[in-house]
């Protein structure tokens, strides 16, 4: 009896652990709805027309979940790699807003980021290291 | 102790002083029986540093400080003190009008009775002295140990933390610029008007800002301030153990009039002594006259 009675407690805190652990916080929410978007938009299996109206339901997430990030207190002076990353790189990070500012498509935008241009691809050849 | 002194003619009033007098003292004994728990060593304070007491506004954190000591066993030995100090007082006001009015051996029993009294006065203003200040003692260490606390929050602040704190605020002023017209883009066709979310949020918004409003103009919601000017929690800690410091100043300064009072009545006591053993205001000075037994050859010629 005394032994269930210990037990139920810790067994609860248990419970309580693994279920905060289960929980995203907002950098992980943005981050996992950004990627899915970009998935989406350079996936060569949907037509242009899926293509689009995905990217309209993503863009209007991807805002919501960019704002609740800038709005999350809970972040300010978190010194982890991801919020560090995710505030460092705004422009990869809250990819909307900042796609929208130098009014460019949200794909188009991204690609800059991360270096592909059309410079860059057509400076591109094709050989050994 | 009192002797029974003859009635004599004008002294039944002197007797009626010295009675209630003396039934003030005995009241004032059993009072001191009663209150032995209020002994030095049973009051207490320890106030406690807590996170709740560094987040707290400047003049609610001194509130909170001064009601938690308040309640504590140390204020009501402070106050018991106190009580009886005023008694005290009273009851010395008393004997120096008895003995303005009295004369003879009257006079010097109330004379030694005032010593007395004077001598238990200053034990009870010492006693006083070592409450108040373990009080403001116990103050400071706890002013201490926030402004510790509050420096231990700021040295958390690595340089590391405080870039990533400027790129936030960065990022936020940034993001605030684009949203009107990233709303205005997105939100702007009837397919795809504002989500629930952004709805909810630009309502809790007006009621955040409404009642921030309210908090800033309530009265008791003053930011800390010395001499009008809004300071830092850190700078306001500061100024309190000053002034907690400078309380000490003072209370040192008061043991040493008690200390010259002391003397005073140790100087009394033994004027009045002189005057019980010498048989006159002053003895004279020099040898004492030696009993000569030529006085004596008077009981032996007839």
């Amino acid at each position: 009896m005394k032994h269930r009675r210990i037990s139920l407690p810790i067994v609860l805190l248990g419970l309580m652990s693994v279920t905060t652990a289960a929980q995203a916080g907002t950098v992980e929410n943005l981050e996992r709805e950004r990627a899915l978007a970009l998935e989406a938009s350079l996936s060569p299996d949907m037509s242009p027309s899926e293509r689009e109206s995905s990217m309209e339901v993503s863009r209007a997430r991807l805002v919501d979940l960019e704002r609740m990030v800038m709005r999350d207190g809970s972040l300010k002076g978190r010194n982890t790699p991801a919020v560090r990353n995710a505030f460092q790189n705004y422009d990869l990070t809250f990819l909307v807003h900042a796609s929208i500012e130098k009014n460019r498509t949200l794909i188009d935008h991204w690609l800059e980021q991360v270096g592909v241009t059309t410079n860059s691809l057509m400076s591109a050849r094709v050989g050994r290291r | 102790m009192i002797r029974m002194l003859p009635k004599t003619r004008g002294s039944s009033t002197l007797l009626h002083i010295t009675v209630t007098i003396l039934l003030t003292l005995a009241l004032l004994a059993a009072l001191s029986q009663s209150l032995a728990s209020t002994e030095p060593d049973a009051a207490v304070w320890n106030p406690v540093a807590s996170e709740r007491l560094i987040k707290l506004p400047g003049s609610y954190l001194k509130k909170a400080v001064e009601n938690d000591f308040a309640a504590s066993r140390l204020a009501a030995s402070l106050r018991d003190t106190e009580s009886l100090m005023d008694l005290k007082a009273q009851t010395l006001t008393d004997l120096q009008l008895a003995i303005e009015a009295a004369d003879g051996d009257l006079k010097t029993e109330l004379r030694h009775q005032f010593l007395a009294e004077k001598r238990d006065y200053l034990e009870l203003v010492g006693r006083h002295q070592d409450l108040r200040r373990q009080q403001v003692s116990t103050k400071m260490r706890l002013y201490e140990r926030l402004l510790n606390k509050l420096g231990r929050e700021e040295a958390a602040m690595t340089p590391e933390r405080q870039a990533l704190v400027e790129s936030q605020e960065d990022a936020r002023r940034r993001l605030e610029r684009t949203i009107s017209k990233v709303d205005l883009k997105l939100f702007s066709t009837p397919m795809t008007g504002q989500s629930k979310y952004a709805r909810e949020h630009a309502k809790n918004v007006v009621a955040i800002e409404r009642l921030l409003a309210a908090i800033k103009s309530h009265p008791m919601s003053a930011d800390s301030q010395i001499n009008g000017r809004p300071v830092t929690k850190q700078a306001y800690l500061r100024q309190l153990v000053g002034e907690t410091q400078s309380e000490i100043a003072i209370i040192d300064q008061e043991e040493s009039i008690l200390g010259y009072m002391a003397k005073l009545v140790s100087l009394d006591a033994m004027a009045l002594s002189d005057l019980l053993t010498g048989g006159g205001e002053m003895a004279p000075e020099g040898e004492p006259e030696a009993v000569g037994i030529t006085a004596a050859v008077e009981f032996f010629v007839p």
